[in-house]
């Protein structure tokens, strides 16, 4: 009797730390890596930042997006946003959509961003940051050009005013358009 | 004399107005920060100074003196930025096992614990039995000397 009890006290222990390994190996397969150059850029549906309704990733296959993911309180952000506003307006005309998603951010805030910095591109908010973690964004501003397929043309991990990001923003615009 | 006596009434007022429009006893920062996440570092506000963090710290000064309460302060952060942000994990669905892991865990121990002292105890006591039968261990024959000079003092 001891030593069925024994027995299965061991087996209890053996199959606790199975399915702790079991839930390490499972956490470390589902971490976020960052879609590299040629992959399909992960799907999503947001709420639009400046009013209801949904806007979905998938709407816009068929045409280059450039996705944004910004933030209020970021500084690099500020000085971004004029630039981005200046490019949408010159691409749009070419089919070029140009998508902003506000993450780990007060909507309050982030709607007065919008406004000083008199944004029209469509904005959308990603309070959670759910979709931010899956494009594997560890900072922001952070920046995606997708193609028409809604493939990853280009990732610029850092505001496209820093030096050398402006022509690969712009040449990867270009290539994603082609 | 009349002016500065004005404005001290006027200064009280200003100061006791907003305290006075709180039905219920104010919440504060610090006890907040310490609910709080700071989305960016995953640690609560008051063990960072990140620019999310700081946002955060503003919203929430800014709704203490607007007297709300601290539940619905956290409920505005919840549906702004998602279950998360709350240190502490809700009471429903797949987080209530953060709540009863640890109890079942702790139970658990206790079990085990009890389970191996009534093992160990229950393994002394037939040594225990085994040793008071053997009694002194001294043979018949002394025995029974001892007990005639015992006798003797008698």
């Amino acid at each position: 009797m001891t030593r069925r009890l024994k027995a299965t006290a061991q087996l209890l222990a053996l199959g606790l730390v199975a399915g702790l390994l079991a839930l390490l190996v499972w956490q470390l397969g589902h971490q976020a890596h960052a879609p590299s150059v040629g992959a399909v850029a992960p799907a999503f549906t947001l709420n639009r930042l400046d009013g209801p309704g949904k806007v979905s990733l998938a709407a816009y296959r068929g045409k280059p997006v450039v996705l944004n993911f910004w933030a209020s309180w970021c500084e690099p952000c500020k000085s971004e946003a004029p630039v981005l506003q200046r490019d949408w307006t010159s691409y749009r005309g070419r089919g070029v959509v140009f998508l902003g998603v506000d993450y780990h951010d007060l909507a309050s805030d982030a709607r007065k961003f919008v406004t000083a910095h008199a944004l029209t591109f469509t904005m959308l908010k990603d309070g959670s940051g759910k979709v931010t973690g899956t494009y594997g964004i560890s900072q922001v501003p952070e920046t995606y050009v997708l193609n028409r397929q809604g493939r990853v043309v280009a990732h610029l991990a850092g505001p496209i005013t820093d030096p050398g990001f402006s022509d690969k923003f712009r040449s990867a615009i270009a290539k994603a358009v082609a | 004399m009349i002016l500065r006596f004005l404005a001290v009434v006027a200064a009280s007022l200003a100061l006791a107005g907003p305290a006075a429009a709180c039905a219920h006893q104010r919440t504060s920062l610090s006890y907040l920060q310490g609910q709080v996440m700071c989305p960016t570092c995953h640690t609560t506000l008051d063990m960072s100074d990140s620019q999310a963090a700081q946002r955060i710290d503003v919203f929430i000064s800014k709704k203490i003196d607007a007297c709300w309460s601290a539940q619905r302060i956290k409920s505005a952060l919840v549906a702004n930025y998602g279950q998360e942000i709350l240190a502490a994990p809700s009471h429903k669905g797949f987080d209530l096992l953060a709540w009863w892991l640890p109890v079942a865990g702790v139970l658990g121990g206790a079990l085990v614990l009890a389970f191996g002292v009534w093992r160990w105890s229950r393994r002394r006591e037939p040594e225990e039995s085994a040793a008071e039968s053997a009694g002194s261990g001294l043979d018949e024959e002394t025995e029974r000397r001892l007990d005639d000079l015992l006798a003797r003092f008698d």
